[in-house]
């Protein structure tokens, strides 16, 4: 087990170097120069080459990928182009934690809703209930979040116009705080995020599902008249869940990414909107932050699963 | 394209077990007169059939295939033949300057005509106008063309790389194959959209300054989509690299493929006519879903405003530009990029599901 983990942190680590790698070239070789648009007009030759040294421009590009990647390991990123008094990490430590949340309820409710629909599904296998499930679930996972987004906040709108309940539209309220008005501003993004990914999940505990019920040991257990409940619950359920508790990690880096496409349909003030205004601002250092810092929850999330996995999975030592 | 081969019958997946599964050379003598009761076995079937024309009748009996198909159908045949047609349709009147404005010019999807903002539908706007007076038919036919022409682009690279590199690292294992690996391994950390966000972010800017005097693909704010494509291809061929080399390192244990170094063909002869044609069903059911996942990158990339810029149109852009007006009097002019981008999502991949079932029958849960 130790060395499946040292070669998968081997492999980690490649990948990581590989995708720092891409992020800062690209930024290096961007058109244009950013401390000469930051002086606009007060273009002072003096100041021009302090600033550069300040930014560690001046260097050549093997020394500046170097600090790069010395700065990523103590999680600094630099200063932004842009505001020039806050540094990168704490733009993006003000929006992060709105992600973050948006994010992990959905994780976490896509498994709530999607699991018991899926096994739901294989148990009813070829009936009805099983079709109109998995079409939903297909329909769902097939179409991007950010239109069911716009579907809801269309349905959101004529429901409080008719009501007049007085719903609030877009925005976020205060991160990880649960009164009405946070719980009223957060469902909707929550719920349309969710539920996207509920379809995926729906659909991998309906296969893994009937690939238990058709092991023998189910058959044994109902040949030893078990009830169909005990059968379904104890022997069958465990089991299908095996390969869904791996997709968790895989899901977390998802989680992050598509977040960005419902904060824009919701105005919500995240990781998003961030990317948003620094590239409109070509505020590089921002964009390679939250490029890195997205990379690295996915690669984590993919290392999660592969130790849930060994975890869970007894049969993975011995091999 | 020789799908028609005779060695395609082990792609015959109703009636002959994979070959694999008969390792030893004495048990393939008696394989044989296996297949040719199987082919006879069906007394109602008079032609015997290629595979590819079972899977062809299967995807036909397939409905939710057949009506993805035909919308997709009709979407593109609307994106070619829709504009010069939508453009010639309607009667010219008279502005407040006196000047005759025809068809050509209000069905035109690039004409902001702030007279008529928010026009509901009416005979010479058939979906009304948007918030800058542009005919929404006609930026919604533009938008789908944007989809299509970047899907097919990034289809194209995507099959050529990835069959090309797929049958190397398969056939010949080695250093390609590590290497394939290895960049699959950094793809699958570094998604496509990601990638896109980053590329767009970063270069985005520059190339609405020189890539807009390219003719066409320049012109209307839809210099960036050269880049986006690009994005999209570079993470794309990894994945249908993957899959072409599972699928070749298959169909090589296979006994034609020795039948064929036994006459002594050459590599390149085996991959190109006995290894490529046996990848058509793997290669066509990938890219279709890609496809799906190409339209809504590209829409994902214009909505962050990273895409397609104004005055051009794309199902993002649109549904970004309007996504305020689902609260006041207009939702129609969000809602209906959205269903549009919906709809021809989900017939995509609706059909690449129908593919995959109609090639591989056995792949049913």
């Amino acid at each position: 087990m130790v060395q499946f983990l040292l070669k998968r942190l081997i492999g980690l680590i490649f990948v990581l170097m590989c995708v720092t790698f891409i992020t800062f070239i690209m930024g290096y070789l961007a058109p244009g120069d950013p401390i000469r648009s930051m002086m606009g007009q007060h273009f002072d030759e003096k100041l021009y080459l302090q600033l550069k040294h300040l930014y560690g421009l001046d260097l050549p590009w093997y020394q500046q990928y170097f600090n790069f990647l010395v700065h990523l390991l103590h999680f600094d990123f630099g200063y932004s182009y842009k505001q020039q008094q806050m540094s990168v990490m704490s733009i993006i430590a003000t929006n992060l934690p709105v992600t973050l949340e948006l994010g992990l309820w959905a994780l976490v409710l896509q498994f709530l809703i999607g699991v018991p629909l899926g096994i739901l599904s294989a148990i009813k296998a070829n009936t009805w209930v099983d079709t109109a499930n998995m079409g939903t679930a297909l329909i769902l996972y097939s179409i991007p979040g950010f239109v069911l987004a716009v579907f809801v906040r269309f349905a959101i709108a004529q429901i409080d116009q008719a009501t007049g309940a007085g719903w609030p539209p877009t925005g976020w309220g205060n991160p990880w705080q649960y009164t009405w008005p946070d719980i009223q501003v957060k469902l909707a993004p929550i719920l349309v995020f969710a539920i996207g990914g509920a379809g995926y999940i729906a659909r991998l505990a309906r296969t893994s599902m009937l690939e238990i019920l058709r092991q023998d040991y189910i058959r044994t257990a109902r040949a030893k008249g078990l009830r169909e409940r005990i059968v379904i619950y104890r022997h069958a359920l465990r089991n299908a869940l095996i390969p869904l508790i791996t997709t968790f990690g895989y899901s977390l880096g998802f989680v992050v990414t598509g977040a960005f496409f419902i904060e824009t349909i919701f105005n919500i003030p995240g990781l998003g909107s961030v990317t948003m205004t620094s590239v409109s601002g070509r505020d590089y250092p921002v964009i390679q932050a939250t490029v890195v810092l997205l990379t690295i929850a996915i690669v984590l999330g993919n290392l999660l699963s592969d130790i849930l996995y060994m975890i869970i999975d007894p049969r993975i030592k011995a091999e | 394209m020789s799908i028609h081969d005779k060695n395609t019958q082990t792609n015959d997946f109703e009636e002959v077990p994979p070959i694999t599964q008969f390792p030893s050379p004495d048990n393939r003598i008696s394989e044989i007169p296996l297949q040719v009761p199987s082919q006879h076995s069906k007394p109602d079937q008079q032609k015997s059939q290629t595979p590819f024309q079972q899977s062809m009748r299967r995807l036909l009996r397939d409905k939710r295939a057949v009506i993805s198909l035909s919308i997709i159908l009709f979407f593109i045949l609307l994106t070619i033949v829709g504009p010069p047609i939508y453009q010639h349709i309607g009667t010219p009147y008279t502005n407040d300057a006196g000047q005759q404005v025809g068809p050509e010019v209000y069905h035109n999807p690039f004409r902001h005509d702030l007279d008529f903002e928010d026009q509901p539908i009416s005979a010479r706007y058939w979906l009304g106008t948007d918030s800058v007076g542009a005919d929404l038919l006609a930026r919604l036919m533009q938008s789908l063309l944007i989809s299509i022409s970047v899907a097919t682009a990034v289809e194209v690279i995507d099959i050529l790389f990835g069959v090309a590199i797929g049958v190397l690292a398969g056939y010949y294992g080695g250093w390609i194959d590590q290497v394939l690996a290895r960049i699959t391994d950094v793809m699958f950390a570094f998604p496509g959209l990601l990638f896109a966000i980053l590329l767009t972010g970063i270069f985005g800017p520059a190339s609405d300054q020189f890539l807009d005097t390219l003719p066409v693909i320049g012109q209307y704010g839809n210099a960036r989509l050269i880049i986006v494509s690009m994005a999209f291809a570079l993470t794309s061929w990894p994945m249908m690299a993957r899959y072409v080399r599972g699928q070749t390192l298959q169909i090589k244990a296979n006994q034609f493929i020795e039948a064929a170094r036994t006459v002594s063909s050459s590599d390149f002869k085996i991959i190109t006519r006995h290894i490529v044609p046996n990848l058509f069903s793997i290669v066509i059911v990938a890219s279709t879903l890609n496809i799906a996942g190409t339209i809504i990158g590209e829409a994902a990339i214009s909505l962050l405003g990273l895409g397609v810029q104004d005055p051009g149109s794309s199902l993002g852009l649109m549904i970004a530009e309007r996504a305020e007006a689902i609260e006041t009097s207009h939702p129609w002019e969000v809602l209906l990029p959205c269903i549009v981008l919906a709809m021809i999502v989900l017939a995509f991949s609706f059909l690449g599901d129908g593919l995959r079932d109609a090639f591989d029958p056995r792949s049913k849960d």
